[in-house]
């Protein structure tokens, strides 16, 4: 009369805790997950094909669209790569600026971030306070370049425009109160008991499984590997710039919370230097108008706030565009630790999962 | 799905059958620009090049010389001014900050302790961009990757990237496949490339880098390489009954075009077909029943 | 006063009825607007601001008022208040959809049941000891009758009202079965789970009331834990405890954040009301802001010192003689329940939502047994003292 049954059910595409098209087939026994299958694609534009038939002027704009929390972060990574093919070398002040503006979208990243996997385990107040930040940041970029999501904001070789009137002002200005914002959110969640039970010990996943995986950014950090490539393999100006790598031992959930906190302060950490220290100059680096590339393959990779974002390009002879374009995208790396992360648990580790893996689907499907 | 697929030459490509909405064939995005090159990036190749380079360059100053003889000897006949002497060409040296990273021989202890324990199964190891790369045999990729993960004095823990790229205009060879390790602990980046003729099945590196497993997904979905014991050979970004692989140079950047199907007006006509076809799969005759 | 007719009963009843349903109809849509601001104000935004009147109306000259007084009238706290009334039609004229695979019957009545047993609560609530007022001498039939201040005095009124309460949770539940869905199927589980639980350390928590007052007469009880009569100052321990178990079980009666499991929206997308839409739908949300009168003025009046000034039976301290202070009152009444509800919305602003598991632990290794050794105080102090 009585038989058990295990109940497959689909967490997305359409789900308001997927963080847009990830749809995850898990089969349940009661509430447990027995099995757990990301399912992906649902996004994907053809981004790398695009790009094989744009110029490396025009492939940029299509990488705002990739992870479009952090579009500042993935045309930097685009710019640089296409530098390392051609050989240029962006001029001080125009890294610095990179530098600088690259921090502030790992800040936005991880404000918005800290926003939905709050919301994602109850904490609705959370997601407006750190909004509140995350809008500053978006002026400042609109100040910056006239965009607020889709930024496009270097060029190859440097730099459009210099900073304009008053960015140096309102940067202090956000300077100036982020540190406390930060404070405000601890009080919130940092000792909250419910927040600390919901997160203390769920989705752990430990440094081998990591490196095995290629789970990549404050993931890997919160499993206690001090992989950052901002240290590891410098660029813009990095090299310059004296911050620390957060990481913590116990490898899960709230370990993950606790370093992309203090990774924010240390973004802020330098930023303040960038700002303190900008030096004088020209932001764009002499090169031809047409850019024709030689038989060469580049694999330039830097520390997005999701982890690795890689950019493989390979050039042939007096092309103007990319023979072959891809990305190695790190919500895409990440997520194949899903499964490992949470078998065995409750279905409503499962939303902790997905938020703390903090997945953006517009870089996984590309 | 479960078919392999069959080697096919590279030329013109097999439109799929199905009925269309719009005709692309005429649209200028349609058009597929082969390409002419092997854009495939190597020390070899390079050097080759640049001694071809050379010759036609010396070819091209002796005819330049020769010329100017016999114009010389011509005008001396006639009684004429002498042209002038011929100028050597030197390369145009432009303003810009282009230094362009051209290939150069493997000096890296990580590139030469490889060769030294692969031998021969290294067919290629050079630099360039200050990237290492390393050319290996097909068939012996995974003995490769587990003596780079393995071995004490490389450590490449991590599998960061795998990519692939088609060459329809190779002769030998259809497809290079790149594998980007990463040591974490020593902070170092190595290039494992292999190069794989169309219909070969390279074995999967999910054993040595479980990482690989959606990357080799990947190019499966986008170039059509499948890989020899892989746990889950199926489309990861594109749908389960996609035609074609879209990263393929013959496939059009448009698409092979748009079905013909239109849920606003016929849906339940939609429904129905789909229902047949189903019912059909199982055997069932729903015409008549 | 000669006892009155059957047709005079039956007329005064409904009129009473009437009268509550109305109060309480109001109350709900004011409360989600409340909500909304509240929670706004929480989080440093403005709420509910874009469904103001044109020109004319109550909120218009409110905002002409701002603007007269120098102040912009989008931060005006009226701007957005006829929002309930745009709620309230969004709903009924919504389509009302029934998923094909559904149980019909069941689907419609579950919405029925919840809201039947939320609302019939409220038979048995005393808003009022004795009467409120007598209606006007020259009215037909009802002339001079009194208005009572409930509209049943049940003798076992709290079991009434506990008995009814827990029917509510059929409605979840068999909405969810009848959905034939994953997702309300899950969200009825944990709501069929998480009400058992919680309904035992609900009644413990409210029995040192009852055995401290000695009956369960709804608003003796009420009266006598508030003004403390022949109850030892002692009572205060049991009471102050009990306020808090039975506060944290009504928020999970009422499936309210941090016990907000069944339609916990970031896992199970809606919970048990996934496929409702239209008025079904509105049934259960009334439901759920009806219960959540229910539980504040349950809260009220046994352990917040119902219709006096001071609660947990410290009301001894004023004499009776004292005019407005010392009287009981209809506005303390609502005043408490008011606050209460507030404390409500202020959760729900400020803590995230438990896991399953935590939801059962918390219930069961904590709630359970500080009842039982609350009940234990209660009787020590009833007997002993």
């Amino acid at each position: 009369m009585f038989k058990s049954e295990e109940l497959e059910i689909n967490l997305g595409p359409q789900h308001p805790s997927t963080h847009g098209v990830l749809r995850v087939k898990l089969r349940l026994d009661g509430e447990v997950v027995v099995a757990c299958t990301p399912v992906i694609g649902y996004l994907h534009r053809g981004v790398e094909k695009i790009c094989e038939n744009k110029t490396f002027f025009q492939g940029q704009v299509w990488t705002d669209r990739m992870d479009y929390v952090a579009a500042i972060s993935n045309n930097l990574g685009w710019v640089e790569g296409v530098e390392k093919l051609f050989g240029i070398e962006a001029p001080r002040r125009a890294r610095y600026i990179r530098t600088m503006l690259t921090e502030m979208n790992r800040i936005a990243s991880h404000l918005l971030w800290l926003a939905t996997h709050a919301l994602d385990i109850g904490a609705m107040t959370v997601f407006l306070y750190a909004f509140r930040e995350r809008e500053l940041l978006l002026d400042l970029f609109e100040a910056f370049c006239g965009a607020r999501l889709t930024t496009t904001a270097f060029r190859i070789g440097g730099l459009r425009e210099d900073l304009p009137p008053g960015f140096i002002k309102q940067a202090r200005a956000f300077q100036e109160v982020f540190p406390d914002r930060l404070e405000e959110y601890e009080t919130l969640l940092s000792e909250n008991r419910i927040w600390k039970k919901r997160t203390v010990g769920v989705a752990r996943i430990n440094a081998e499984d990591c490196i095995a995986l290629g789970v990549t950014g404050p993931v890997l950090r919160a499993a206690g590997v001090p992989y950052d490539i901002r240290k590891a393999f410098p660029s813009a100006a990095y090299a310059e710039m004296d911050f620390e790598i957060p990481t913590r031992p116990e490898a899960d959930t709230y370990a993950r919370y606790l370093v992309r906190l203090a990774e924010m302060r240390q973004s802020h950490r330098i930023i303040q230097q960038c700002l303190d220290g900008l030096p004088e100059g020209p932001v764009m680096a002499k090169i031809p108008k047409i850019l024709k590339s030689e038989v060469n393959e580049v694999y330039h990779a830097i520390e997005a706030p999701k982890g690795e974002l890689g950019y493989y390009f390979v050039g042939e002879k007096g092309g103007l565009n990319p023979y072959r374009m891809h990305v190695r995208a790190p919500s895409f790396v990440n997520l194949q630790a899903l499964p490992k992360m949470i078998e065995g648990r409750l279905l409503a580790d499962v939303i902790a999962a997905i938020g703390t893996l903090d997945v953006v689907l517009g870089e996984i499907d590309r | 799905m479960s078919d392999p697929i069959e080697p096919q030459a590279p030329g013109e490509p097999e439109v799929p059958a199905g009925p269309y909405v719009y005709d692309y064939a005429a649209s200028p995005q349609r058009q597929i620009a082969a390409p002419k090159t092997v854009p495939l990036p190597g020390l070899r190749a390079y050097l080759a090049e640049v001694a071809a380079q050379q010759a036609a360059d010396e070819a091209k100053w002796k005819k330049m010389q020769a010329d100017y003889e016999t114009a010389k000897a011509k005008a001396e006949a006639e009684g004429k001014e002498p042209p002038k002497p011929p100028v050597k060409p030197v390369p145009r040296k432009d303003d810009t900050d282009m230094k362009t990273p051209w290939p150069q021989e493997a000096r890296d202890p990580d590139l030469l302790r490889l060769q030294s324990l692969l031998g021969d199964r290294v067919e290629e190891a050079f630099e360039q961009a200050g990237e290492l790369t390393c050319q290996v045999k097909k068939e012996s990729l995974l003995e490769v990757l587990r003596t780079c993960r393995d071995d004490a004095e490389l450590k490449y823990e991590m599998l960061a990237d795998h990519a692939g790229t088609h060459y329809p205009a190779a002769k030998d060879f259809a497809f290079s496949l790149v594998y980007h390790l990463t040591s974490v602990s020593r902070r170092k980046r190595l290039r494992i490339r292999i190069l794989v003729p169309e219909g070969f099945e390279p074995e999967s590196a999910c054993s040595v880098y479980p990482s690989a497993n959606w990357m080799e997904r990947e190019t499966f979905d986008m170039l059509g390489v499948r890989f020899k014991d892989h746990p889950d050979m199926t489309r990861i970004l594109c749908p389960e009954d996609w035609e074609g692989h879209p990263l393929r140079k013959e496939y059009p950047v448009v698409g092979w075009g748009q079905r013909d199907i239109d849920f606003r007006d016929d849906r339940a006509g939609v429904l129905m077909r789909i229902a047949m076809q189903k019912a059909g799969q199982m055997g069932i005759n729903l015409k008549q029943p | 006063m000669p006892p009155m007719t059957l047709l005079q009963t039956i007329v005064m009843g409904l009129i009473q009825i009437v009268a509550v349903l109305i109060v309480v109809f109001i109350m709900v849509p004011l409360l989600t607007f409340a909500e909304r601001k509240v929670i706004g104000y929480a989080q440093v935004r403005l709420g509910a601001t874009r469904t103001a009147s044109g020109r004319k109306g109550f909120t218009a000259s409110m905002n002409r008022g701002m603007w007269a007084m120098g102040k912009v009238p989008v931060l005006s706290f009226f701007r957005g208040l006829p929002v309930f009334i745009a709620d309230a039609v969004k709903l009924i004229t919504k389509e009302d959809i029934i998923p094909a695979k559904a149980d019909r019957a069941v689907f419609t009545l579950a919405p029925i049941l919840s809201v039947v047993a939320a609302f019939g609560v409220f038979a048995a609530i005393a808003y009022y000891p004795g009467v409120m007022f007598y209606m006007p001498k020259n009215w037909p039939l009802i002339g001079g009758l009194p208005f009572n201040g409930a509209i049943a005095d049940v003798n076992v009124g709290l079991l009434f009202i506990l008995g009814l309460a827990s029917v509510g949770v059929y409605g979840i539940v068999l909405g969810a079965w009848a959905s034939n869905s994953k997702y309300p199927l899950l969200g009825g589980l944990r709501s069929a789970a998480q009400i058992v639980s919680y309904e035992v350390p609900l009644t413990l928590s409210l029995l040192p009331a009852v055995i401290l007052a000695g009956t369960l007469n709804f608003k003796n009880m009420s009266v006598i834990l508030a003004t403390g009569q022949g109850m030892s100052p002692l009572a205060v321990i049991p009471l102050f405890i009990g306020f808090f178990v039975y506060l944290t079980c009504g928020f999970a009666e009422t499936n309210r954040v941090p016990f907000d499991l069944p339609e916990a929206e970031t896992e199970l997308v809606a919970g048990f009301h996934t496929e409702y839409s239209g008025m079904k739908f509105g049934f259960f949300y009334l439901a759920e802001y009806a219960n959540m009168i229910v539980v504040s003025c349950l809260a009220t009046a046994f352990f917040f010192g119902g219709y006096y000034l001071l609660p947990f039976g410290l009301q001894r301290i004023i004499p009776a003689s004292v005019p407005f202070l010392g009287q009981p009152s209809f506005l303390f009444f609502m005043a408490k329940v008011s606050l209460i509800l507030f404390a409500f919305i202020w959760v729900r602003a400020t803590l995230p939502r438990y896991r399953y598991d935590q939801l059962m632990e918390v219930g069961w290794k904590y709630l359970i047994p500080l009842t039982l050794v609350n009940l234990f105080i209660a009787a020590v102090i009833r007997y002993a003292f």
